[in-house]
Parts: structure tokens; sequence; C-alpha cells
């Protein structure tokens, strides 16, 4: 620790802390523009400088180290004059007239900074260079004419998003943002992820579907988790007048700390589906708009003779994207309730089967979490490229990369994470058994394994590797040599673990938790949307069959059905479709149930670590429109089921692959 | 003491900040009470007087020199002079053109727009003052007080106002500086 006085105040703080972070302990404010409490500290815009007894000249205190007994003022008449000075530059850089501003008023942290320096008007006038503005991108626009070139966007591209798209070209007051080596931003490496839009603290990166919808005064923030998939970032949601304007990423939140992909961040808001308002009902072949009395009626009518009649009962499915309240209704109802034999999700478990299935042979968790993929020294990525999908999950691997992390890819298929790996395992696809076997022998064999193997013959295993996966065993042996060898090793597993004809994927994850043990490695499978694993705790996570049923009902929520499960619901003679957006399984459908969506409804998900977080309700759902809870309770009313409230008493009944974290 | 006076005019502005100095509503009757209120765009007279005033307000930027004659004149016939509104004090929307140039200006308003007609031409009157890249009043004359604002608000207007009728500078801080 060391001591040091800020304006007077004596503070202690651990040696390594820069003189901004300890001043802001010490409840000293100095103003910034380039410091980001989540970005390396980089000494940019020089609006942090400080003087320090002893110092010769100013010094931008977010990059000074606090050390022992210095003397720091931050508010004296010539820091004032010269940071007057450093604004006015910054300003007369580029074009940063305020009125033609969207974020003049209040969001714009330049013209805050000026405001607080109590600046009326410029010490210098504009140079009038004229930059471009690069329109190429589909989510945002880059107005280099209101860049200050504090390298935030370019921080979070590689620190938080381990992109790297973004950095900076040219020198001195040449220098310019580009996207890889110059090249459009539309054009370019970028994934679209918008951490970079939420980092800029001017208007030169522009969000395109909420510029101009209002200053942040203007707008309510509601925290509330992403239901976008299994890794359930925490969000805050902007919204103003029943809309929602814009979804960021919450800095504090313990999943994601502010990062966001882009089906989070830009594809959530830009939903455009046409919603569903009035309950629908077939009439001689025409769905008509009806009551919900009447469409409840024609529900229950259809459904009450089937209960209990196995085989011939009633299928049903629900989206693993709906809160753990309603799939416990949902569980009850037609599992419980009508006693149907085919109760499941319409993911039908395939991102979560063979995790809950070895869980429950051994009676206890054994996946790992975020944090030990955070800390990892080595990571393998095996059945999931988590650049399509779990992009955040991703996020976390490509930004520890440039710190030394190692990376391996084991995917028959192209994998978005190729490039970026040390070792990439190319085995045809069914071979995941064998490819994960050789590894383990290989480890053992070099003498790296940290506890005992379950490969009886290492040497024979070894010498059948490159005929039974076809690839050299140099490449095996260096991939499984580079994962033993780390300290903190974890492997990354998803649903496309395969495994050879007769063999099921189960013997694929056996082997790989094997090989795990083995060399010391902690194993997390991404699983699949918000709520699969929850699905899966309920054991709602059967495939699914229609075989001689009488009717289907799907509460299928916002989620958009695949064409396999519109085609295999063809043949259900009665299909009720609960759902918030039209689609071709609603068109289909018997009756048509109009529900809220993610935004409109508050729930438990259960993300795929295991941690229990609350989504609140972020809009008032249209007139007309029923919550999902609401039309379970009024079907099992007029069926006759009782239903209870203790979903999460339910929710831990099985055992789980992943110990559960509560927030 | 006699009153001060105040003078005011106008240059490559829209009329807005005068507009907001309008929407102080019945305290422009106090102000008037406090100083003595001369030429201005909405009085009669339209020259700051010859034997000079104590104040002279400007609004808008420099952008020929017909404005630069009028600042020049303000600045000569006051004691101080306000820049008022974000175009005297930065260029504000008029310097966007600076951007790209006067020719590629009047190009575009007068032969390019799509409200023009077919018999469309840039004015050449020789009567027309020369345009000039548009300044801020502070790159064409020594400014004392600056209020910065799109326009500024009539409670900010008000403030300097009253301030300098009882012979203060005013001090645009706080909750009343803005440039939008």
């Amino acid at each position: 620790m060391v001591t040091l006085t800020i304006d007077g105040i004596t503070v202690e703080v651990p040696e390594g802390t820069t003189v901004l972070r300890a001043a802001e302990k010490a409840g000293v404010k100095i103003p910034t523009l380039c410091d980001h409490p989540h970005l390396t500290p980089f000494g940019g815009c020089r609006l942090c400088i400080v003087e320090v007894q002893g110092f010769r000249v100013p010094i931008a205190s977010c990059t000074l180290p606090a050390s022992q007994g210095m003397v720091v003022q931050t508010n004296t008449d010539k820091l004032r004059a010269s940071r007057k000075f450093i604004l006015s530059m910054l300003f007369s850089e580029r074009n940063h007239f305020c009125p033609f501003c969207q974020l003049s008023g209040g969001d714009c942290e330049l013209q805050n900074a000026a405001y607080a320096e109590g600046m009326t008007h410029w010490l210098i006038q504009p140079n009038w260079n004229t930059y471009a503005v690069d329109t190429s991108h589909p989510y945002f626009v880059l107005d280099h004419n209101r860049c200050i070139m504090c390298q935030r966007c370019v921080r979070a591209c590689g620190e938080i998003t381990g992109n790297f798209t973004l950095s900076v070209a040219e020198r001195g007051s040449a220098s310019i943002l580009v996207a890889d080596c110059n090249t459009p931003l539309g054009k370019s490496t970028c994934v679209s992820c918008g951490n970079c839009v939420q980092a800029c603290p001017t208007g030169a990166l522009i969000d395109r579907q909420s510029a101009y919808h209002g200053l942040e005064k203007r707008l309510e923030r509601k925290q509330t988790v992403c239901v976008g998939c299994s890794v359930g970032c925490g969000i805050d949601a902007l919204v103003a007048d029943n809309q929602l304007i814009r979804l960021e990423g919450n800095w504090n939140a313990p999943v994601n700390k502010g990062a966001m992909c882009k089906t989070g961040r830009f594809e959530t808001p830009a939903e455009n589906r046409a919603r569903l308002r009035a309950p629908l009902l077939r009439k001689d072949g025409k769905l008509e708009p009806v009551t919900w009395e009447e469409a409840l009626d024609a529900v229950a009518a259809h459904l009450k003779p089937l209960a209990g009649q196995p085989g011939s009962g009633v299928a049903a499915l629900v989206s693993s994207r709906l809160p753990a309240e309603s799939l416990s209704l949902f569980k009850q109802l037609f599992a419980n309730g009508l006693s149907s034999d085919m109760v499941t999700s319409t993911e039908e478990g395939w991102p979560t089967r063979l995790p809950a299935e070895l869980a429950e042979q051994t009676g206890a968790a054994f996946e790992a979490n975020l944090d030990a993929v955070r800390s990892a020294d080595c990571v393998m990525v095996i059945g999931a490229d988590l650049v399509e999908h779990h992009q955040v999950a991703g996020f976390f691997v490509k930004r520890a990369l440039p710190k030394g992390v190692r990376l391996i890819v084991v995917d028959p298929q192209e994998n978005g994470m190729d490039d970026l790996a040390a070792h990439t395992l190319k085995a045809p696809a069914g071979s995941d058994v064998e490819v994960l076997r050789a590894m383990q022998a290989a480890a053992l064999k070099a003498g790296l394994a940290k506890n005992a193997g379950t490969i009886a013959d290492v040497e024979a295993t070894l010498a059948a590797a490159p005929a039974a996966t076809g690839l050299a065993l140099e490449a095996i042996a260096g991939a499984a040599q580079m994962l033993a060898a780390a300290v903190n090793p974890v492997i990354l597993y998803g649903k496309n673990l395969t495994a050879p004809a007769g063999e099921t994927q189960a013997a694929a994850l056996k082997e790989l938790v094997a090989l795990a043990r083995t060399v010391g490695a902690g194993v997390l499978s991404v699983k699949g949307k918000a709520n699969s694993l929850a699905v899966s705790q309920y054991g709602l996570d059967r495939p699914f069959e229609l075989n001689g049923h009488q009717a289907a009902y799907v509460a299928l929520g916002d989620d958009e059905p695949s064409k396999r499960l519109v085609k295999r619901l063809e043949k259900a003679p009665f299909r009720v479709v609960q759902a918030s957006h039209v689609s071709p399984l609603t068109e289909a459908a018997d009756v048509v149930l109009p529900v809220t969506n993610w935004a409109e409804q508050e729930g438990h998900y259960l993300n795929l670590e295991g941690r229990l977080q609350a989504a609140r309700q972020l809009l008032q759902a249209p007139q007309n429109v029923w919550a999902n809870d609401q039309v379970f309770t009024a079907l099992a009313g007029r069926l006759g089921v009782a239903l209870q409230s203790n979903w999460k008493e339910q929710l831990f009944q099985r055992v789980s692959p992943v110990a559960m974290i509560e927030n | 003491m006699a009153k001060p006076k105040i003078a005011s005019d106008w240059m490559a502005g829209c009329a807005g900040c005068h507009m907001s100095l309008l929407d102080m509503d019945e305290r422009i009757l106090a102000v008037a009470e406090l100083a003595d209120l001369r030429a201005t765009p909405i009085t009669d007279l339209k020259e700051p007087d010859a034997s000079g005033v104590d104040v002279g307000v400007l609004e808008g930027g420099i952008n020929n020199t017909a404005n630069e004659e009028v600042a020049h004149k303000m600045r000569q016939r006051s004691k101080i002079l306000v820049a008022l509104g974000d175009c005297a004090v930065f260029g504000g929307v008029p310097a966007l053109r600076n951007f790209c140039g006067v020719q590629a200006a009047l190009q575009r308003a007068y032969l390019e727009a799509e409200s023009n007609d077919a018999e469309v031409k840039i004015p050449d009157d020789p009567e027309l003052a020369t345009m000039t890249r548009v300044r801020a009043l502070q790159e064409v004359v020594p400014v004392d007080v600056y209020v910065p604002g799109c326009p500024p608000d009539a409670d900010v207007i008000f403030h300097v106002l009253s301030e300098l009728a009882q012979g203060r500078k005013p001090e645009v801080k706080g909750e009343l500086l803005h440039w939008h």
C-alpha cells in the first residue's frame, strides 16, 4: 500500500493504483475523456492532468502510478487554464459544432467536460478540415468529424471483444481511426458487437436505431438480462414511451461486465416480425379473430378428452426462451395435469441432454463456470463455434489470446476461431471420441497428466489414432501437450460433439470428461437458448416425436419456429400455438393465442453457468395480448388442473451439470 | 446615474437569438426599467448611437463584408460587446459552409436545390456584399462577454442583460451554460 495526498486529502491505495483511481477513492473528481473504468489506461486526451509536488510540468493522472508520499493538486488555476486550452484544441481539430449533433444536451462527454470547465467559447477556432463519414455498417455510423482520438473504441474492440478490428492509422494531426487496413466498417472484420459504440464519448460512433430518439435524461434505464442466448448478459434497456430505444451492456453485470454481441445489442431491438394482437380460431378453414373466452374454451374442449391418454393425448412443446416461471407452469399443466407423454422444449434438449444425463449418472455437478474461462491459460473449444453463437463467451476467449492464452479448436467444419487457434484439429465428423482418446493418450505419454487416465493401452491408442482420425500424431500430441501443460486449462464444448456410427454423443462427452480429468481441465458446455439449462432442469429435454397424438400445443413465446418443427407438426390433427409473432406455425394452427414477448414479461433465467438471473418487464404489452403465465393459468382453470408457484424449488430438484450460482 | 444604453444587431444568424430575447416576456419591462434600449432589429432605431452605447449585443457570425462593417461599428460604439448565441460565439450553423467553401455552397443553394425553378442563377448584383468564410465574432473584433446557446434560453439572456444593466459583468455558468 502507498499513501498519498490529493488536494489535501490523504488516501491509501494498493501499489500500482493510478493517481486518477486514487483520487476517485479520495472523493476527488478529475475530469477525463479517454479514461474508461473498464479499459486499460491510455493517457491520450490529457484532460486528467494534475500537478505533483517536485514534478516540473503537469502530468496525466490516468497513467501515473501513485507513489508513497506523493502530493497531488488537481484543481489549481494553472491546471484549469490548461484544461480549457486542451479542450479548445480538441474542439478545434474537427467538426465539434454542437447544435447539429444528436448527443448535444447531456450525452456528449466532450461537451459536458467543456461545461464543467465553464467554457463559454473556444480559444481557437476550427481548422475546417473535413473528414469522411463511414455509413457502410448496417448498425452504426462512424463520423470521423466528431472523433477526438480517445481510442476508447479501439480498446473496446480489442480488450472487450477481442476482435482488434479498429485501430489508428497515421500520426499526429493526420491520425485517423481505421477498421482493418482502412476498410469500410461494413466490409471489415467487424463482428457488429457495438461495444465500441457504447464506449464512444462523443457522437463519432452513432447507433443507427436509436440516433435522434432522445437524450438519455429523457429515457428510462432499466436493468435486465439479455435473452439472446444462454450466456445471459446483464444489460440496460433504455426505454421511452413504451418503446425500446436501445440496449447497452451493464458494466457491473457479473457475467459480461459491459460486453454485448450483435444478437443482443442490435438484432433484438431490430425486431420486425408481425405481431399477433388477437386470439385466432380456425372456422371453416380460415383463422378468425375471436375473444379470449372463445379461444380458450375451444382449446379446453379439445384437450380435456385427451387428458391421460398415453400415445394419443396432447403433445406439448415450450420454447427455452420463456422464463422459468412459465416453463414450470407449462410442465405442471401438460406433464402433471394432462399426463401427456410428450412434453418437451423446442430445442428438444439437444444443447443440454448430454451434460444433464452425465450429471444424473454421477450425481454431481461436473462443469466449471465463466470465471474459469476468463482465468484460463489454455482453452479448447469442441463442438461449438463461438463466433456464430454464444458470442460473448467467444469474446472472453478471443480477448485473452494476446495475453498469451492458447487456443485449441476441434471441429470437423470450418470454425470462426480456426485462424486464432494454436492448434486446429479437423478430424472427420464422427471422430471426436477417437480424437479425445488420442489426446488423453498423448498427454499420458508425455508425462503431463495431472490425474490418472482411463486409457488402458496408451501406445495402441496412439498407434490407431492417425487412421481413426485422419490427423497426424504430431498434431494430436501438440494440442494435447499444450492443454496438459497449462496451469488452468478449460474445455468449452457445444452440442455438436460428434460420435462414430453406432455410438452416441454421450460417448464423446464421456471421453471429453475423461480427458479433462486427466489433464486437470475445467469443462463447460455453452448450452443453447436463454433458458436451456432451466428447460433441462425441468426435464423438458426429450426428443420430440408425434406418435398418434391427437393434438399439439406449442408455447412458442417470441421464439422463431424452425422449418423442421413446422413440418413435423403438420401431422397433428389439432394445433394450438401460443406465440407473440405471426409465423408459418401460427398460420397453420387451429387456435392462436397471442402472448407477451421477452420485453413485456418478467421472470427468471438460468444461464450456462447455472446463474439464476431475473429479467425485468420493460414494456407494457399491447392490448389483448396476454402473459404466458396468464394463459397457462386460464387453461388450467378450464381443465381442472391445479398449478403451483414453486418453480424455484422444482428448478433445483434435478442434479445440474453445473453448480448453481444465485445472484 | 443615467441608465446604461444597450444596442443590438444581427448578422449571419437566423434571428432566433432575438426571438429568444423576446421570449423573456414581461421581464423585458424590467430590463427596460434598468436600461435604455436603443437601436435593435426590433426597435425603430437601426444603428447604435454615434455617441456610443454601454452595451452592444451582436447575434450571428460574420459571413460577408456587410457583417464585418456591422461588427466593427458596434465594437467601436460599445463599451462592452456581447456575442449572443452560437453563431456569434462559434460560427454556428452558417459556419458549416466553411467545410465545403463559398462556391460549393452557392452552387448547391442557387443552382442545384430541388426547389429551384428553371431560371436559376447565383445572385451577382454588384451592390451585394462580398461573401467570406464564416467567422465567429471574436475572429473579427474583440469580444467581452460570450453567451453561447442555439439559441440561449430567455433566462440566460435575461440574466446577462440584467447583470449588464446593473453595471456587472455577467457570468454564464452552471445551469445557464449551454451551447446547443
